[in-house]
Order: C-alpha cells, then sequence, then structure tokens
C-alpha cells in the first residue's frame, strides 16, 4: 500500500468518525471514578423549574445534598473549601442568586460530612440553545463533583432589544455589565498601541538604509565598542520625548481615574457559613453487614439488619447512588420530576415490605438496572479500597419520607 | 573597508565591505529583509510571549475578577522579565536596537485582543468587559528608552525593569478603577469585578481558586499596592538579570560554535 492510499484511508476513517458521533450529550458524569461517584456527595431531589424558556427569563434550580460520611481518605473533601457551582457551557446563562440553606453563595465555603444541605441557583437565560444544566461543587485540591444534570431549551427572547445585566453601585449609578466601562478599556488601549507602534516604526521602519543587516555588518566591522554609535543623538532625543510623553500619560491616566472613580475597594473574598441540618432518619437504625456486587447480573445487593424504633411502620423506597435513583415501585410518592434523567422505575427489591414499629429484622435490599453498566460503575470492584456508599430512603405510614447514608466494604461476585 | 586586527581578536570581530551599505541596491535589499526578519521576529514573539503568559500568569489577565493587588502586579512583570531578558539581549548585543520591550507588550496587546475576542466572547459568549485584556505598552517603552538613552544593559536592569514592575499599577488604573467600584449585593459587600465574577459562570474556575491577596506579608498601614509596586520592582530587577545572563551566555556559545562551523 502506497503512502497516498494509507493518507486517503486515513482521512476516510477521520472523516467517518466525524460524521457518526454524536453532541456531546453531558458533562462527563460517567468520567470520575465510581467509588468517587459513590461516596463522595448524595445529591437528590433536584429539580429545574422552568425547562423551556426564552432569553431575559429566569430558571430556579434547587435539590438537596449530603456529603458523604464514607469520604475517600485520599481525597480533600468538602469540610476544607468548596463553591456551590452551577455546570453550563460558559455564560450562556447569568447567575442571579445561589445560596445553601439560606446563606448567599457568592463565596466559598465548607461543609459537614453527614449533615443535609438545600441549595438553590437562580439564574437568568443570556444565549439561547439547548443545555445541560447540573449542580456542581468544585472541591478545593478535589476537583468538581457532579449532580445530575437537566436539559434545558432557552429560545430567543420576543424583544429584539439588546441584553442587558444592569446592576445599581453603592453610589448610586446604574451600569450594564454586558459593556461597562468598556469605553475607556478601548480608548487606553488605543493610546498605548499607536504610541507602541509610533515607537517601533521609528526604529524599524523609518531607517530608509535598512535596519538589521547595516547593524550587524558594523558592529561585527567595527567591534563591539564602537557599536553604541548605532544609537546617535537624535535617537536618543527622540528615545527622551517617548520617555517623558508616556510619564506623562500614565500619571495623566492615573489622575483622570482617580477623580473619575474616587470610592473603589479591593477585590473581595474569604468564606462564609453554613450550618447543616440533621439528616431526618425517622427511627429507622440501619447497620450493613455485608455487600455484593455481581457482575453478570448488575446488581449490589446489601444485607441489612434494620431496627424500627419509631412508632409508624417503615417502608423502603429508595436507594441512591452516584446520582443514580433506584425505586422500589411497590412504595407510593416515589415519582420521578419532569425530565429527570439516570432513574431505574423499578431497580430495587426489598425482602421486607414493611417493618413494624419495634422490629429488628434482617433486610435484603438489591438494587439491579443496566445502569450500573451504563455509567459505567461496575469499576467499583477495582477501585483500590473496595467500598460503596449511598442513601436509602424510606416512609412511614404517614407519608413522611426520611433517609440516611449505608455503605461499607462490598465483595465482587461472579468474577 | 575592513580592519586588520590580532589574531586573538579575529573570533570576536567578523569582517565586511561597508562600503556595499551605501549602494542603493544593497539599501533596496536590506529592506527587504527587514520585512522578512520584522515578520519571522515578530510571529516568535507573539506566540512566544502568549504561550509563556498564558502558562504562567493567563488567569489574572483573562478575568477582570482575579486582578487583584499583590499578586497581579507581582507575578505579571516577573513573566515578562524571563521573556524579555531573554530577547533584549541577543537583539541589542547584534544590531543596537533597544524594541524588544515594546515589541513584546505591543504583540501581546494585539494578540491578546485577537484572542479574547474570538476565544472569549465570540467563542464562549463572555461579555468583553468581562475578558478585556490589560496593557503593559507603556512599560515596555519605558523600559527601551531606558536602554536606548542609557545604551546600558546595566542601566536597564536597574531603571528599567524597576519601572516596568513598579509602574504596572498605575498604568493599568484607567482601565481598571471603574470595575473596583462597590456594589452590595445578597448582603455582601463586593466589587463589580467580583460581581462579574460570580454572574459570569465559569464552571471549573471557582471562587476559591481566586489567589487574592493571599500571603502572610504584612503591609504598612495597609498600603498594600505601592508595598507590592516596590517588592515586585526589586524582584523583577533579580529576574531581568538572571534571564539576561542566561541570554548572553547562550548567545555568546552560539555566536562561538557559528564561527567555528563557518
Amino acid at each position: 500500500m502506497n503512502l497516498g492510499t494509507k493518507f486517503l484511508k486515513l482521512i476516510s476513517v477521520l472523516a467517518l468518525l466525524v460524521l457518526v458521533s454524536g453532541d456531546a450529550m453531558a458533562h462527563g458524569e460517567r468520567a470520575q471514578l465510581a467509588s468517587m461517584r459513590m461516596r463522595t456527595v448524595h445529591w437528590f431531589d433536584i429539580k429545574v423549574e422552568p425547562q423551556n424558556a426564552k432569553v431575559g427569563d429566569t430558571i430556579v434550580m434547587t435539590g438537596k445534598f449530603i456529603p458523604s460520611k464514607f469520604w475517600p481518605e485520599q481525597l480533600p473533601s468538602v469540610d476544607d473549601t468548596f463553591f456551590l457551582n452551577v455546570g453550563l457551557p460558559g455564560p450562556k446563562f447569568i447567575r442571579v442568586n445561589s445560596e445553601i440553606n439560606g446563606v448567599p453563595m457568592i463565596r466559598s465555603t465548607a461543609a459537614e460530612k453527614g449533615k443535609l444541605y438545600e441549595f438553590k441557583v437562580v439564574v437568568r437565560a443570556r444565549v439561547a440553545g439547548r443545555y445541560h444544566m447540573h449542580p456542581l461543587l468544585n472541591v478545593k485540591d478535589a476537583g468538581t463533583l457532579v449532580g445530575k444534570g437537566t436539559w434545558i431549551d432557552v429560545d430567543e427572547s420576543d424583544s429584539d432589544a439588546p441584553y442587558v445585566n444592569e446592576v445599581t453601585t453603592m453610589q448610586g449609578d446604574v451600569i450594564d455589565l454586558e459593556n461597562y466601562a468598556l469605553g475607556n478599556v478601548y480608548f487606553w488601549h488605543v493610546v498605548w498601541i499607536i504610541l507602541g507602534v509610533a515607537y517601533l516604526v521609528y526604529w524599524l521602519i523609518l531607517p530608509k538604509k535598512g535596519v538589521f543587516i547595516p547593524r550587524y555588518m558594523f558592529i561585527a566591522e567595527s567591534g563591539i565598542d564602537k557599536a553604541n554609535s548605532l544609537v546617535t543623538k537624535k535617537d536618543f532625543m527622540v528615545s527622551g520625548v517617548f520617555f517623558t510623553v508616556t510619564l506623562a500619560i500614565i500619571l495623566t491616566g492615573y489622575l483622570w481615574a482617580e477623580s473619575k472613580y474616587p470610592v473603589t475597594i479591593p477585590l473581595q473574598t474569604g468564606k462564609v457559613e453554613v450550618v447543616g441540618y440533621e439528616v431526618p432518619t425517622g427511627g429507622l437504625e440501619i447497620a450493613v453487614e455485608n455487600a455484593t456486587y455481581e457482575l453478570t447480573g448488575r446488581n449490589l445487593s446489601m444485607r441489612t439488619r434494620m431496627k424500627n424504633t419509631s412508632a409508624s411502620p417503615i417502608r423502603i423506597a429508595e436507594f441512591i447512588t452516584a446520582n443514580i435513583r433506584f425505586i422500589n415501585d411497590k412504595v407510593p410518592g416515589t415519582g420521578m420530576v419532569a425530565g429527570e434523567e439516570m432513574v431505574s422505575k423499578d431497580g430495587l427489591s426489598v425482602s421486607v415490605d414493611v417493618i413494624a414499629p419495634g422490629q429488628e429484622v434482617d433486610v435484603l435490599l438489591k438494587a439491579e438496572d443496566a445502569l450500573w453498566e451504563k455509567y459505567r460503575m461496575t469499576g467499583l470492584i477495582y477501585d483500590p479500597d473496595s467500598r460503596f456508599a449511598g442513601m436509602l430512603f424510606y416512609y412511614d405510614a404517614q407519608g413522611n419520607r426520611y433517609q440516611q447514608e449505608v455503605g461499607g466494604a462490598v465483595l465482587p461476585s461472579n468474577f | 573597508m575592513s580592519v586588520e586586527l590580532p589574531a586573538d581578536k579575529i573570533t570576536d570581530v567578523q569582517r565586511f565591505d561597508l562600503s556595499v551599505l551605501t549602494r542603493p541596491s544593497a539599501q533596496k535589499f536590506y529592506k527587504r529583509f527587514d520585512g522578512i526578519i520584522i515578520f519571522v521576529l515578530f510571529a516568535f514573539i507573539a506566540l512566544g510571549i502568549m504561550l509563556q503568559y498564558s502558562l504562567t500568569a493567563g488567569d489574572w489577565d483573562y478575568w477582570v475578577d482575579w486582578r487583584d493587588r499583590r499578586w497581579w502586579p507581582l507575578v505579571t512583570p516577573i513573566t515578562f522579565m524571563i521573556f524579555i531578558g531573554g530577547f533584549m539581549y541577543p537583539v541589542w548585543r547584534a544590531f543596537r536596537l533597544p524594541v524588544i520591550a515594546t515589541a513584546v507588550t505591543t504583540l501581546l496587546a494585539l494578540s491578546s485582543w485577537v484572542s479574547r475576542y474570538y476565544n472569549f466572547h465570540l467563542f464562549a459568549d463572555f461579555p468583553m468587559s468581562f475578558v478585556f485584556p490589560s496593557t503593559y505598552i507603556a512599560l515596555g517603552i519605558l523600559m527601551d528608552c531606558v536602554l536606548a538613552m542609557t545604551r546600558s544593559m546595566i542601566m536597564t536592569t536597574i531603571v528599567g525593569a524597576f519601572l516596568f514592575a513598579g509602574l504596572l499599577w498605575p498604568v493599568n488604573w484607567p482601565l481598571l478603577a471603574a470595575y473596583k467600584v462597590p456594589v452590595e449585593y445578597n448582603g455582601l459587600l463586593l466589587s463589580v469585578s467580583d460581581l462579574m465574577g460570580y454572574e459570569y459562570v465559569r464552571t471549573t474556575t471557582p471562587e476559591y481558586l481566586r489567589i487574592i491577596e493571599e500571603s502572610t506579608l504584612r503591609t504598612f498601614g495597609g498600603s498594600v499596592t505601592p508595598l507590592t509596586a516596590v517588592f515586585a520592582a526589586f524582584a523583577s530587577i533579580l529576574v531581568f538579570a538572571l534571564a539576561t545572563m542566561a541570554s548572553s551566555a547562550i548567545y555568546n556559545y552560539a555566536g562561538r560554535y557559528t564561527r567555528r562551523i563557518a
């Protein structure tokens, strides 16, 4: 096979790849280690409303998360520093507000493992398109932990007016952040670029007899001791003028800025504190005795010992791990929200339907679905510490929902 | 015209007939050759400074909410000194042209505008008011002028590098002051640039990643800006001296090597 044929084949393969490959549909939810997704942050009750909007409309994302008590030892955690963020392809939206447990999250914060946090992110659509919006926690020194995504369609605004993002400064001026103070920026850049180009033109373009070769020949021929004679008295004068004019412009610009903006502050930073809520466990004590992951069956089986210390019967309704919901469809009230992904509608089977008040019983939970494979969770058996974690949800007779984290060692089967 | 030199000097001085410099045909050729050299040199400088600056001080210049009083005025001139020091000595030694600092800063400004407009604004949808580049051209002119007037690399190191770092903040203040105006937002005091950093979503650049006024250095009476300027100026002198020494060593070694080949 000659080189031309090889090249043609290569081009054909590349062209085929371009044609058959689809759009990027997500933000790497499957990319992280299974153990990291299972044992870092448990996200749940994520809602995004509305999912169809126009440019300028406000969209609200709410939800809850619990930092895992099984957080990997080697991974820096949220108890140091993290930032509540929103996963979007750039500033297609403006973040208007974000909060955790009612505390504004403009700055970074820290959280306690095992506590419950309710978050809210309000954004305003800025650019039309179809976007996958996630809640994110940027954890310092660990990276980004991604919550479940929701698709949002944003259409063009009915108005032809340009997009504005107005805020009022503490001096009472209303400014549009989309193009605020750009006139200054353009003006000063033009001034300095003109001066810089003029300086270069003087040295490199104006000499009519050429620059590089004559100067090099002169220095090479005359020796380094006479080289300075290439910088003439005129050059000295011109440089002096450039030097003086430059200093004068710097001083003028500085004084102008000081008079135009007399009140300025340094960049603001620091952390805010937020107190986590206690997780409502509803009087159910759960001890995981062992867990196995069956490769061929794509299921995680958890053998547990449960004791109901409450006055109401309890039914196990749902298991969530790595953003995947395994639902026990025999229990009412465990529905899906509109547009929700990563849900196994009947993926959770429970060996004991109702745990009576005061009853202590062995319960076998089996979370089974092809989603284990689809979301690359099977990799958990190759993790160095072979542990799992997830959230178990259950209801009492009055329909109150409770939850608690379960986790422990996991053994693979059918190797 | 040729100069007779002792044998031990023959490696430092080459022989050229300088009378050709006055011929019109030769001058025409030199002008054309200048065009090629300027294009190649400037393209190399533009790509080089963009790469180096992006890797070492990029975020401080990409985002208006990164340009703080302590780290931006310290990291930026040091980055420039490495690059300018690397080029200034060879160009001065071979051609006696005091243009490198101006060329580097001007080319960075032009290439940054292209990058910010097409990459950050048109492609990623950030408003230009959030991602406009800083300007350093005035500092480059000052440094080159010091070299042209003193004809001394030592004076350029002491005075030029000092001015470059020391005046970085005043040069950029007319662009930046508007973005340091205070606003109240959800009960917090923010500057306009802080607010822009919060509103215009950056998925992988969280708030804590900014290096804002971090250090244990205590300042006199809260005078962060002038103290940083002086410290950055002395640091720049040191870095520029080291970069110049390194480039002179490479230049002289390369010169001897090429003459040996010739």
